[in-house]
């Protein structure tokens, strides 16, 4: 604010001094011009007289002659006067109103905004860099999670386009190059309620930037991060980033997953998907011979990573110029039959159009289902604004970068626990996981399952922390509780611990007789009415004890007691 | 030379000297106090005031300070003389003779504050 009073006063100090000069002269003129008041005699304006008579002149209230009529002599200064002192207002509220309109001194009074609103939050809260296609997904998801988030892109028009979205918790924006410190500092890097910081420029050094600078800021912070590159996920990750996303990377493995092993795709696609989905028939891609369109970056890590289950691929690349193409490859257009054909496109089981143009990945696709219907295909999606005419191409499976990143980084934040049970999950054999995708499905039939954590302790379970306190809750119980009070006294449970952290260790799916302790983290999967039935019986005691005891005990104080005392007249038998 | 600078110091030092000359004379004797030089020298004291703000160092904020009370001291002078002649419609003399130059004193005080901040800005920066 102090800055915004200098800048207004500087710019204002010319049009100022002008007002007060005019007013000056014009007042003395009045003084100094002899009158006549309404007896004839001579008369001259006091001072107080004079300035009352030029306040309502230049401001153009006009009184008109007061208290006497003026002679011809005042009424010619009065002339002067007048235009002198209304001249002299329009050019000070000129100045005025192009102070308010000039860019920069707009641009400070919106970063002062930003800065106190940043000051006066007082709820959790995420930074994210970057409103690009990732960053609008991600800030629609978490604001319908009710989370808030505070946007920062140096892309005016992506601000703006923010400010027009609706919001069902409205983030706070900054337009501004987040690679400065200053910047994040302001954005709330440091600030008590910040829970982490996530940034999705398309470039990897802002990336890289942001990550270091955070870093340095404040070591606890969250940080999740999206890179292009292996180099630039490596070098993110060396100083303590908590999650790196490579769209590319992440996909590939994906697909990879997908050929090796579907049980795991499927864990990695419900516990990273947007939840709230009919469980759908995971796509069953046929391991045999596959066409990779396009030698960019996607296409290369597709390349390794299907290379490394094995599979016999073929690429087709149109640009000569491309060093290190894998021996075998094809020259030529991908859109073309003729491409294709000699690719071997008649008897491959799958094709992945990979280019980085959205006409041509649409048209190859087109081009293969013609020449081959029983193919596979997959095709990646550069721009979200295309995102219906591929809805339209009846694929197979569908890359969509932004979407792959936002659903991702969307799980992390709602699950922080969710990365390193991924991590472990996926060194399961295909038969473990198998097993844990029939155990999930045996939790939530055919829903999506719904993920969430739950933390033993006075915050976020207080009825739990009491009890676990007093006496012993096997992990069983408060499973089983939630069925009961869900589907009265059926011992089944509808909800399943996946991962459970205790100080340092970690254990994956915690037996059913575990002893719950306090401060455990449970990482739970299931059903939606089972997520909310479980806050419920964690939240309320009262509901948590007939869960325990299995029947509906009294609430208040007086009936406890009479409870009591008719317990001890007739001991059960 | 710079021509900023002789403006500034020009203004602050025509505030004290005017501020001054209205003060000097007799506190019964309303013949000593020209009502012109009081109007100067608020008129002087307001651009001085405009010219201190928008400075940004500690020595200006002082400036500025000084200066805000010379206009109010001056403009309460000005209020008691107006509403002495106008609303009760007396003439200058005794007790209200007294505030009003009483009040340019407290006045010729900050101003000369003033003045001395400037002397000890000038010998600072040797040039």
């Amino acid at each position: 604010m102090q800055n915004l009073i200098f800048v207004l006063f500087r710019r204002l100090r010319l049009p100022l001094i002008t007002l007060i000069i005019v007013y000056a002269v014009s007042i003395i003129g009045f003084v100094l011009i002899p009158g006549i008041d309404d007896q004839g005699n001579p008369w001259k304006m006091s001072f107080f007289h004079a300035f009352y008579f030029v306040s309502f002149m230049g401001t153009t209230i006009g009184f008109g002659e007061i208290p006497y009529a003026f002679t011809d002599a005042q009424r010619f200064w009065a002339l002067l006067t007048m235009y002198a002192t209304v001249v002299a207002w329009l050019y000070g509220v000129g100045v005025l109103l192009s102070v308010f309109q000039d860019k920069a001194f707009l641009r400070s009074l919106k970063t002062h905004a930003f800065n106190r609103r940043i000051k006066n939050i007082r709820e959790p809260f995420y930074i994210i860099c970057g409103y690009g296609d990732t960053g609008s997904q991600l800030t629609h998801a978490l604001a319908s999670a009710g989370i808030l988030s505070v946007v920062i892109d140096s892309n005016e028009d992506r601000i703006n386009e923010l400010e027009a979205d609706d919001f069902l918790v409205p983030p706070i924006s900054l337009c501004a190059d987040v690679s400065l410190s200053e910047i994040l500092e302001n954005a709330g890097v440091t600030h008590p309620w910040c829970l982490g910081i996530i940034t999705l420029a398309n470039d990897d050094t802002v990336n890289l930037t942001v990550a270091v600078i955070a870093e340095l800021l404040n070591p606890d912070l969250r940080l999740i991060s999206r890179a292009e590159t292996p180099e630039a996920e490596a070098n993110i990750l060396s100083f303590g980033a908590n999650e790196v996303i490579n769209p590319f990377e992440t996909f590939a493995s994906r697909l990879a997953l997908a050929l090796k092993s579907p049980g795991l795709y499927c864990l990695y696609d419900w516990m990273t998907g947007p939840s709230g989905r009919k469980m759908k028939e995971p796509p069953v891609p046929k391991v045999g011979k596959w066409i990779i369109c396009g030698f960019g970056r996607f296409g290369r890590t597709l390349y390794d990573h299907l290379d490394d289950e094995g599979i016999s691929l073929r690429v087709i690349e149109q640009d000569r110029e491309i060093r290190d193409l894998p021996s075998g490859s094809i020259i030529g257009r991908p859109t073309e039959a003729l491409a294709l054909t000699r690719a071997g496109i008649e008897e491959a089981s799958g094709i992945i159009a990979a280019t980085n143009e959205d006409a041509n990945n649409l048209s190859i696709i087109m081009t293969a289902e013609e020449i081959n219907p029983s193919i596979f295909c997959i095709a990646r999606e550069n721009q979200s604004k295309n995102a219906h005419l591929f809805q339209s191409a009846n694929l197979d499976m569908l890359m969509q970068r932004g979407t792959v990143i936002s659903n991702t980084i969307f799980a992390f934040i709602k699950t922080p626990m969710l990365g390193d049970f991924l991590r472990i999950v996926s060194r399961f054999k295909n038969d473990k996981a198998n097993e844990l995708v029939s155990r999930i499905i045996g939790v939530v039939y055919d829903d999506t399952p719904e993920l969430w954590e739950i933390c033993i302790n006075e915050k976020d379970a207080p009825a739990l922390f009491e009890v676990v306190k007093k006496q012993q809750i096997l992990v069983a119980d408060i499973l089983c509780g939630v069925a009961i009070a869900e589907c009265d006294k059926s011992k089944h449970s509808i909800a399943l611990a996946l991962f459970l952290k205790r100080g340092k260790g970690n254990v994956l799916l915690p037996e059913k007789n575990r002893i719950i302790r306090e401060n455990d983290r449970f990482l739970m999967c299931g059903t939606k009415e089972a997520h909310q039935q479980m806050l419920l019986v964690v939240n309320n005691i009262n509901l948590l004890e007939s869960v325990l005891s299995g029947e509906d005990l009294p609430a208040g104080w007086l009936f406890r007691k009479l409870r009591g005392n008719k317990k001890a007249k007739n001991p059960p038998s | 030379m710079n021509s900023e600078k002789v403006i500034f110091a020009f203004f602050i030092v025509l505030a004290l000297t005017l501020n001054f000359g209205f003060f000097l004379g007799g506190m019964d004797n309303a013949e000593h106090h020209n009502i012109y030089e009081l109007f100067a020298a608020i008129v002087i004291s307001l651009v001085s005031t405009i010219l201190k703000v928008g400075d940004r160092t500690h020595l200006g904020a002082v400036f500025l300070a000084t200066s805000l009370v010379a206009d109010l001291q001056l403009i309460a002078a000005a209020v008691v003389w107006g509403f002495t002649a106008h609303v009760y419609g007396e003439a200058l003399q005794g007790h209200s003779l007294a505030t009003v130059i009483s009040l340019s004193g407290g006045a010729l005080l900050a101003n000369i504050i003033s003045v001395v901040l400037l002397v000890a800005e000038t010998m600072m920066v040797r040039r």
